[in-house]
């Protein structure tokens, strides 16, 4: 659905984005990360047509970027950062405006501005001014217009910000469903969790692509893999005994609990049990450990760090 | 086009709920359309009896049968003159802010991620600030011609207007001086980093009217006919360049990027 080629943006002698190419098929949840000033929203506005890159090549939908860009827009749906809204008028009227710059039938936009302030729990104050609405009603209001079109694509950067956990569940649930409706979502986010529940792959970039892989993908690297040691002691006791053991990279530890980060699990854990048992450390808990997203993104932001 | 009256539809009537608005065009209204006039015409009689006023008028027009009549025909082309301030006046209060209060507001980014053209959004925006200049300006036409007529109806007995200088200001000159300031206007917002600059910059547009304005009163010149056919001619010229330049200036990219979103 989304193929990008090469592409980089540069803003004067400042590049926000270099040399970046990845692929995103129909119905995927695309998660894209990185730390503040990555080229997260420079690369969702070159995607939505907003900005156009420096250079490289981005198909959407089978058409090219530059010179296509009414039909990909009215194809996509953006969820900007900052997305604002009309304050002075209606949260319906807001919709109906935006709406009507896409080709679809006045019963269709009825339909769908009803449908959406609805599943977002707006529409009991579709009448009242946006300008009166709370952070996370306007963000629900902005998901809303986002959508009202019914788009193949949807480009959301930061789509829980400001939104209470229910909301915010409920938004998941939803970016989740659209994958039976076939929409495409392109996730920008710094909730790692989220992107973490939600994306098929991620994408970690800082300028340039860091890493694109699923999340099994990311765990099952050898430099993620680790296990977790409950002691019926302090777990400091056993530092020295575990640092050197063979494949084992780092350990940390708090008060019982080691974490231990290790190369070759099916050589490294039998090593461990052993070596720990004759020690006489007792062991309340042993567990391969999968590494959370977050712990992965830190790793791999530092290791990028330190080159 | 239907994109471009979508948008005029919405904005006008944000334009019609703003008081900031409407309050200095109904006093410049008042004051052009009526208090001056009046003032002109019925002091002339007082002016008349001035020995330097008919010095004045011997200067410039020759010796006449009528002064009075001279007089009025004088002070008549003063008040054609007041036609170009409210169609030059209107787009300055609208236009500066028609881009820069969608930046400021984070509306103009959604905004120019539907299908929507350049061009429809520029012609929207320009619509919300050209119309009202044009209705306002007929208003005032109508207005200024009505109490002039009236006023010189009880002193002279004749009603001069409308004659053909005051209908080509008012149907031809005004709107294409009104289209080249709003483009001018759109112009600046789209430039513009926050409204402030743009109302500043916006406001100082105008100031080539209050300078023929000036010249005229300081007896540079009289318009006639000729000068304002000339004057149109040369304006008209000037609207596709205006607008070229408006849709070039007009640069997505460098709206988006340039301006720091409010978060």
């Amino acid at each position: 659905m989304i193929t990008v080629e090469n592409l980089t943006k540069k803003f004067g002698n400042i590049t926000a984005i270099e040399n970046i190419s990845f692929d995103i098929n129909e119905s995927e949840i695309f998660g894209f990360l990185g730390p503040n000033g990555a080229g997260k929203t420079t690369t969702i506005r070159i995607l939505s047509t907003l900005i156009s890159p420096t250079s490289g090549k981005i198909t959407i939908d089978d058409r090219d970027n530059r010179t296509s860009g009414e039909y990909i827009r009215s194809i996509t749906g953006l969820l900007t950062e900052s997305p604002g809204m009309y304050e002075k008028i209606s949260a319906y009227d807001n919709l109906e405006y935006y709406s009507s710059f896409y080709n679809i039938s006045d019963t269709t936009r009825k339909n769908n501005i009803e449908k959406y302030l609805k599943m977002f729990d707006l529409w009991d104050r579709k009448d009242d001014p946006a300008g009166t609405y709370s952070k996370g009603m306007k963000q629900k209001l902005a998901l809303s217009r986002a959508l009202i079109h019914e788009p193949k694509i949807l480009l959301l950067d930061e789509p829980t910000a400001g939104l209470d956990p229910e909301s915010a569940h409920m938004v998941r649930i939803f970016i989740e469903s659209l994958k039976k409706e076939k929409t495409t979502v392109f996730l920008c986010t710094h909730n790692l969790e989220e992107a973490s529940n939600l994306s098929d792959r991620v994408c970690i970039i800082k300028k340039k692509i860091i890493r694109i892989a699923t999340l099994s993908e990311l765990q099952n690297d050898d430099k993620n893999k680790r296990a977790e040691i409950i002691f019926t002691g302090d777990a400091d006791r056993y530092v020295k005994l575990l640092e050197g053991t063979t494949g084992i990279k780092t350990v940390h530890t708090e008060k019982n609990r080691a974490m231990v980060m290790i190369e070759k699990p099916e050589i490294s854990n039998p090593l461990i049990i052993k070596k720990l048992i004759d020690s006489g450390a007792g062991i309340l808990y042993f567990n391969e450990v999968k590494a959370t997203l977050e712990e992965i993104y830190l790793d791999l932001i530092k290791d990028e760090k330190t080159k | 086009m239907k994109k471009a009256g979508i948008i005029f539809k919405k904005e006008i009537k944000e334009v019609i709920r703003n008081k900031n608005i409407w309050l200095p065009i109904l006093i410049v209204t008042a004051i052009f359309s009526i208090v001056v006039p009046l003032l002109f015409i019925l002091g002339s009689g007082s002016v008349l009896g001035d020995e330097e006023t008919m010095n004045f008028i011997n200067k410039i027009f020759g010796q006449v049968d009528d002064p009075m009549k001279v007089l009025i025909g004088f002070i008549l082309k003063q008040l054609l003159i007041f036609l170009l301030v409210l169609p030059a006046m209107v787009p300055s209060l609208i236009a500066p802010s028609s881009i820069i209060m969608e930046k400021e507001n984070n509306t103009l980014e959604p905004l120019l991620a539907t299908p929507l053209k350049t061009s429809e959004l520029l012609l929207g925006k320009s619509l919300t600030a050209w119309v009202p200049a044009f209705i306002i300006s007929t208003i005032n036409f109508i207005l200024l011609t009505i109490v002039v007529d009236v006023a010189t109806l009880i002193k002279l007995g004749y009603a001069p207007l409308p004659n053909a200088e005051w209908v080509i200001v008012a149907f031809l000159l005004s709107p294409i001086l009104s289209f080249i300031l709003t483009m001018a206007s759109i112009i600046v917002s789209s430039r513009s980093t926050d409204i402030r600059s743009a109302q500043g910059i916006g406001s100082v547009i105008i100031f080539p009217i209050y300078l023929i304005i000036g010249l005229q009163l300081a007896g540079f010149f009289l318009l006639n006919i000729t000068y304002l056919l000339i004057g149109c001619l040369v304006l008209l010229a000037i609207c596709p360049l205006v607008l070229k330049l408006a849709v070039k200036i007009f640069d997505r990219e460098n709206i988006l990027t340039r301006w720091k979103m409010k978060s």
